[in-house]
């Protein structure tokens, strides 16, 4: 089975071929533009100004040697970096959130796949009810899902059971692990989707069981949509805001909250800095990701 | 006080609880399973230290800078004295936390309000021990200024005085009443709030009385609100601090001791404090009623320690408030700004009517998105 | 409706069957993500929402018997509410049209670079501003887009204009923080779609004569419109449902439904009216998707998405 592990590119069996595979040599100097109409180019350098400017200006107000959030700063320093790194209520929540970001992520990366195999693998007439079901915490705002959450837990789960989950870590994140399993059922779905299954059949007829064929052959493959599932589950559940507001633990508040709360008293460069330690995390992690799988096969989403 | 109209609803109201668990949750409702419950039995306090065996104790206050200081301050302190732990619940709000659990199951066992929630869950039920039985139980909480008390449920500990906070740099002359807001200098470089922040709520009823015949003539006030526009609109007042600072606006509803706050820092701020009614922000503090008797009593031992003199006047020096009891020493950082705790200083401090003003919330906030987003 | 046999070549009844049977034991697969969703999501929202249809009383959270439309009627009566709607729903369309404009190109520039390094490079700026707290990032807009912000000092300076331009606490700035907001869920769902378009479809186009610009709007455009789809829906969806970004960037004077939701919630204690509007929220998310679903895919050319 050389094709589906073939960690290159989706080789020729979809009908695509990389310039790689045809003989082209591949584009290797960094800084080379890709071949494209200059107006994608524009829109794209454009469109990359939108996105990063803000972030520009953060880093640097976190940056700012002067005492408080201002833009142009006093001078560039590490000040705030240092007292974000010395500051037990930020880093505890920081730390916090990246811990809560990898249980959410992995919770939702498997259960989510699991489902999403099933989605792109059965047809039957209420496939798209189903598939509207597994998407719907997408359109109903966090504040009603961190509300209804917390009213259930106080009034149904724990009178029925027994087992506390207001104001827990259990419960946080299972809210976090609502809102985030729509993105990697998208984006799992979006590799299945053109994922030739008589590899997998092939793989079966050669003695492989369901399970063994599934991982050596189709999880290879849809690998880097599975990553792109978890790297949106991850992102969207460490910025998760709205959710957490009402189901935040005791003595335990994710980074979102806890800087607008710092927000709301003071605008204080701290809260930028630690705005630069999540973007570290996000670079970190990227550059790994990518050194596991090429990201040049990132699958993107597929919401319906 | 209205506070226990509604007190008979919560109990009846469990039998009905969300969905499937109706008849489960019934149970817990019956007033046979009170006979025995924490809260009727009674738990005394006369002041001590004593060993509460490693108690946890939940307590709901303000998150963040708010959280910080006041462990350091007042918790860390305590948890060794008392032998016991904090649980710190930092998410607001709470009203709804009150109400999903009902009277016997409270989310936490002292809580630090702003008084509009405070009296919408009063008014829910009875969740609270009353003011009696807390002054019969903690020594401290029978020295403070009249006001303290004026909120019918919970004790005020520490407060600071509605003003106008300008730009002295770009404000010239300098407001000098309350109708100065509407000056024409300050269109679209005056800021205010939404009305979920309490500073909104005060903001309107004074400006009701200055405008209109008193603090309960809402035509008046909304007719006020219509004549302020263009207004720029801030959720906290750290957002409206930042506003101020960046020269985004020239005027805005603050409270003195953050006036005095960002003057410290070097921001060029200056303050008119309302004259026409003496507004006051407060922080209340409640105990819940439905806590375990080792909680209650830590309760009571906790909100001595925060009525102290002592106490008041360190945190005070933080957090720029001032004191409600009349022992206290002001802080030096409002010392400096000629803040004083005197019986002058503290006459005529107006806590606004919180029960009209909840009894019309919907009307007010309604009409003033109306106009807000105009 | 197809079956699961479309999907597999089946030759004869036995095939046919253990492809069936396959497909049963798929259900083990959806079970624990489905019931995961019937008791932490369906069964508490829809008793939240199940209030809707209760008069409201303060400081009342539980379901009652007793129902009536009056928090429906209240909606639909008050143009604030009722406006709040539609200006949910042009703002969410608005906001997804910019965002596909300004992301198909960066999506597109993305898709086809080539080199692994700058690949993952571009990959990480978009994931970077993604990540990035948006109550943070809204401070970052402001010092951009504020009275006193850069754009205006340097249009003061240069003289182009002699008072600041309002670029934000109005729907101007709600649509620009959306913006902001939704672009790197736009580009992350056109990515894939474009990358996996076979290159040689343009390039024989354009040998038989249709030059660049006809060869992506007759090839590549209408091929990569499972992912435009996939991606409006999604800004759609997220721009509808935001309460901080409007509430920052609009300085709470635009007022949307997750803004009402807020504030009947947390600040008036109105849980059956904010339950009313979570109710017409949802309602109008999804109808829009439908009505949206039906369009394009017609216009698709029956693209299945």
């Amino acid at each position: 089975m050389t094709v589906a592990t073939d960690r290159a590119g989706p080789g020729g069996f979809l009908g695509f071929r990389g310039k790689g595979v045809r003989g082209k040599p591949p584009v290797d100097k960094f800084w080379e533009e890709p071949d494209i109409p200059p107006v994608f180019k524009i829109g794209g350098w454009l469109a990359l100004a939108i996105l990063l400017l803000p972030v520009v200006i953060v880093v640097l107000a976190g940056l700012n040697a002067g005492d408080f959030l201002t833009f142009p700063p006093d001078g560039l320093s590490l000040r705030w970096v240092n007292e974000f790194l010395t500051n037990e209520q930020f880093l505890g929540a920081y730390l916090f959130s990246l811990q809560l970001a990898l249980t959410t992520t992995v919770i939702s990366t498997v259960i989510g796949t699991m489902a999403a195999v099933f989605l792109a693998r059965t047809d039957f007439p209420g496939l798209g009810v189903l598939r509207a079901y597994f998407l719907s915490p997408l359109i109903l705002p966090g504040i009603v899902l961190g509300l209804a959450l917390y009213v259930f837990y106080v009034a149904t789960f724990e009178p029925l059971t027994g087992i506390r989950l207001q104001r827990t870590v259990a419960g946080l994140t299972i809210g976090h692990v609502l809102a985030t399993m729509p993105y990697v059922i998208g984006a799992v779905t979006a590799a299945l989707f053109n994922f030739d299954r008589t590899l997998e059949e092939a793989a079966r007829s050669l003695g492989a069981g369901p399970f063994k064929a599934f991982m050596k052959v189709t999880l290879p493959i849809i690998a880097p949509g599975v990553m792109a599932g978890a790297i949106f589950a991850f992102i969207v559940s460490f910025g998760q805001f709205e959710v957490s507001l009402f189901l935040s633990a005791a003595n335990l508040e994710p980074l979102p909250i806890a800087m607008y709360i710092s927000l709301r008293y003071e605008f204080a460069p701290i809260a930028a800095a630690a705005g630069i330690f999540a973007i570290a995390l996000v670079v970190v992690s990227m550059v790994i990701t990518s050194r596991l799988i090429s990201l040049k096969r990132f699958s993107g989403i597929k919401f319906n | 006080m209205s506070t226990n109209d509604k007190a008979k609803g919560p109990s009846r109201r469990k039998f009905i609880k969300t969905g499937a668990a109706a008849g489960a949750v019934a149970a817990g409702g019956l007033p046979l399973f009170n006979i025995n419950h924490a809260w009727s039995q009674d738990v005394t306090y006369d002041g001590g230290v004593f060993d509460a065996g490693g108690a946890t104790f939940r307590l709901a206050e303000w998150p963040g800078f708010w959280q910080e200081n006041i462990t350091e301050l007042l918790l860390n302190d305590f948890e060794r004295d008392f032998n016991c732990k904090f649980e710190y619940d930092g998410s607001w709000p709470w009203f709804a936390k009150f109400v999903a659990g009902g009277v016997d199951n409270p989310p936490n066992d002292a809580a630090n309000w702003n008084i509009p929630d405070l009296i919408k869950t009063a008014r829910a039920g009875e969740f609270f021990v009353s003011q009696d039985e807390v002054r019969a139980n903690v020594p401290n909480a029978n020295d403070l200024w009249p006001f303290a008390y004026d909120n019918g449920v919970g004790f005020t500990w520490a407060f600071g005085q509605y003003c106008f906070a300008y730009r002295s740099d770009r404000v010239d002359p300098a407001p000098d009443s309350f109708k100065s807001f509407w000056d024409d200098r300050f269109n679209g470089k005056r800021a205010t709030y939404v009305t979920i922040n309490t500073l909104q709520n005060v903001f309107f009823m004074v400006a009701n009385s200055v405008w209109g015949s008193d603090d309960h003539d809402m035509e008046a006030g909304f007719d006020a609100l219509r004549r302020a526009m263009p207004l720029k609109l801030s959720d906290f007042t750290g957002n409206m601090q930042t506003l101020l600072e960046r020269g985004e606006v020239d005027i805005a509803v603050l409270v003195d001791g953050e006036a005095y706050m960002q003057r410290d820092r070097g921001v060029p701020i200056d303050q008119y404090i309302w004259q026409e009614k003496k507004a006051l922000l407060t922080q209340t503090h409640t105990i819940s009623r439905g806590s375990e008797p080792m909680q209650k009593k830590l309760a009571y031992a906790l909100l001595n320690r925060r009525l102290s003199p002592e106490f008041q006047t360190k945190f005070d020096n933080v957090f720029y408030l001032r004191p409600t009891n009349k022992n206290a020493e002001v802080a030096p950082n409002l010392a400096a700004n000629g803040v004083t705790n005197d019986a002058s200083s503290t006459e005529g401090l107006w806590i606004p009517d919180w029960n009209w003003y909840v009894d019309n919330e919907t009307e007010i906030t309604d009409v003033s998105n109306e106009i807000f987003s105009s | 409706m197809t079956t699961s046999a479309d999907n597999v070549t089946v030759e004869g009844w036995g095939n046919a069957l253990r492809v069936f049977l396959g497909g049963n034991r798929l259900i083990w697969l959806v079970l624990p993500a489905f019931i995961f969703f019937l008791l932490f999501f369906v069964f508490p929202v829809l008793s939240m929402l199940a209030i809707s249809f209760n008069k409201a009383i303060p400081g009342v959270i539980d379901f009652q018997f007793d129902l009536t439309l009056a928090n429906f009627e209240r909606f639909f009566k008050r143009a604030l509410f009722y406006e709040a709607a539609i200006r949910s729903i042009g703002l969410a369309t608005l906001v997804a049209t910019i965002t596909l404009v300004v992301g198909y190109p960066l999506a597109y520039l993305i898709a086809k670079t080539e080199h692994p390094g700058r690949n993952t490079f571009l990959m990480i700026l978009v994931l970077t501003a993604m990540q990035l707290d948006m109550v943070i990032r809204l401070y970052g807009l402001m010092v951009l887009m504020g009275d006193n912000g850069i754009i205006n000092a340097a249009l003061l300076q240069w003289g182009v204009v002699e008072t600041p331009l309002p670029l934000m606490y109005n729907f101007f700035g709600v649509v620009v923080g959306l913006v902001q907001f939704g672009l790197p869920f736009m580009v992350l769902s056109l990515i894939g779609i474009i990358r996996g378009i076979d290159p040689f479809l343009e390039e024989a186009a354009r040998s038989l004569g249709a030059n660049r610009w006809t060869a992506f709007w007759r090839i590549t455009f209408p091929l990569s419109m499972p992912g435009i789809l996939a991606g409006s829906l999604l800004v759609f969806a997220i721009s509808m449902s935001s309460y901080v970004v409007p509430a920052l960037m609009g300085g709470w004077k635009v007022l949307v439904l997750p803004i009402h939701i807020f504030q009947q919630n947390s600040e008036l204690g109105n849980w059956q009216f904010g339950a009313a509007v979570s109710v017409i929220l949802l309602m109008s998310s999804m109808l829009a998707v439908l009505v949206y679903q039906r369009y394009a895919v017609k216009t698709a050319g029956g693209v299945r998405a």
